[in-house]
């Protein structure tokens, strides 16, 4: 046996020939070994972060563009409305416009029928009152025998048929 | 493993061969063809400590650990690396050490430390584990030896596991933080009593520190040198009986089977330990980047 220790006692050249070699190690496999062990893993592990930040992204855009999509909806809805209640508005007062044209329309008609209607019965009065005048001269002419005064007669006969008509009307 | 070739049982001291087997020693033996002297250094003084930095038997096979490390490693990763080049997945050796790799990176260092940490603590768990695993494993071969089988390097693998824990604690949480880990914060106490209990605390908490890479040493060390004992036992038991006629027949027949199912059991056992070290490192590391 040697005059070295049983494995129960440490040394400390040994502890420190462990870090020496452990650490070296470490260094080595940590910059040249695993890096090809695990590139494939590492790659596909950020891969999948990628992926998983351009889901959360599309996700939020895609809620941003449903809310500008809804608003611009009841942005639509309530344009559609104002446009509506306009060419109803619209509608109304072309109707109302066109209602009273018709009744002045009317209203006139009736008068200009009225006046037509006046002026053809004082026509026709006129000439019921000249024939009674005539007749009534003519009578009377007759009944004297005598051919009377055409002028002065007519003035007498017509005053009172006036007379007679006045106080009919009265 | 055993190469002792002395006389007669009253010769043979079956204690020695097996400190002489699991201890640290000054050459390499591969008796009966070669012992092999390495070279002796003057201790170096630091302080009141003497350090003998010469190299020994377990130096050698920590530097052999090391290189067959990077070479098995290096030769799969050139294979992982042609086989991706060609878009397809890695096959055989390539492809199994591959997943190995990333089973430790994975479902231990990634698992326990948690994603954000865990990247950059994974390669140093994943060193330990093959480290541990590959000296582990040197130890079950003709004329080998398991450098983790020795006090020092369980220690000092302990000392790197409890650097690894402490300070990424600190670096991570901070001062204050870290000073939180030794000065707990306790709850639903008055200000007064929560302060005393805590300063209480302080002792079991600054001991549990330095329990758990003690635990290290002593879990690896103890795994590993039971195993080799139970062995060299075994063995030592065909030598004491050599002389005993046919019964000494008989006895190392029984001892060889039951040497070599102990030794089927070593090499779940060298997994085991590396699996075990390299996962409660994790799990220790972890704690401490979480802790609050």
């Amino acid at each position: 046996m040697n005059d070295l220790p049983a494995p129960f006692q440490p040394t400390l050249g040994l502890v420190f020939w462990t870090l020496i070699v452990f650490v070296l190690l470490l260094i080595v496999l940590t910059k040249y070994i695993f890096p090809t062990l695990v590139q494939m893993t590492v790659d596909r592990e950020n891969a999948i972060k990628q992926q998983m930040a351009d889901a959360a992204q599309m996700r939020a855009e895609s809620a941003a563009a449903l809310e500008e999509q809804r608003q611009l909806l009841a942005s639509a809805r309530g344009e559609a409305l104002a446009i509506v209640a306009e060419a109803r508005e619209a509608a109304d007062r072309e109707r109302s416009i066109a209602v009273e044209k018709t009744r002045l329309e009317q209203e006139e008609l009736l008068a200009r029928a009225r006046r037509e209607i006046g002026a053809e019965r004082e026509r026709a009065v006129a000439d019921i009152r000249r024939e009674a005048v005539d007749i009534a001269i003519s009578a009377a002419a007759k009944v004297v025998g005598a051919r009377l005064d055409v002028a002065a007669d007519r003035k007498i006969v017509e005053e009172y048929i006036a007379s007679i008509a006045g106080g009919a009307r009265g | 493993m055993i190469q002792h070739t002395q006389g007669p049982a009253e010769q043979f001291n079956i204690g020695e061969m097996i400190f002489h087997h699991t201890g640290d020693a000054h050459e390499l033996d591969f008796q009966p063809l070669i012992t092999i002297e390495l070279p002796r250094f003057a201790p170096v003084h630091v302080g009141p400590l003497s350090i003998d930095l010469s190299p020994t038997k377990h130096v050698v096979f920590m530097l052999l650990a090391a290189a067959i490390i990077i070479t098995v490693l290096k030769i799969a990763g050139n294979g992982v690396r042609k086989a991706y080049a060609l878009g397809q997945a890695p096959r055989g050796f390539a492809g199994a050490m591959e997943a190995l790799v990333l089973w430790v990176r994975q479902d231990i260092a990634m698992e326990s430390i948690g994603h954000e940490s865990g990247a950059k603590y994974a390669p140093l768990i994943m060193t330990f584990f093959f480290f541990i695993l590959v000296c582990n494993l040197l130890g079950l071969l003709p004329w080998g030896a398991s450098p983790t089988g020795n006090l020092a390097v369980t220690g000092a693998l302990g000392l790197i596991a409890f650097g690894a824990i402490e300070i990424g604690g600190m670096r991570k949480l901070g001062f204050k933080g870290y000073m939180g880990t030794i000065f707990p914060h306790i709850e639903g106490l008055p200000p007064a009593g929560a302060m005393a209990l805590s300063i209480f605390m302080a002792p079991i908490e600054i001991l549990s520190k330095f329990v758990k890479p003690f635990a290290f040493m002593v879990r690896l060390f103890g795994n590993m040198t039971a195993g080799h004992f139970v062995i060299l036992t075994m063995f030592g038991i065909v030598f004491l009986f050599g002389h005993f006629g046919f019964v000494s027949w008989a006895l190392g027949v029984t001892s060889a089977v039951v040497v070599l199912a102990v030794m089927g059991l070593e090499l779940l056992v060298a997994f085991l330990q590396a699996y075990v070290f390299a996962l409660l490192a994790a799990v220790f590391i972890g704690l401490m980047q979480h802790e609050h």
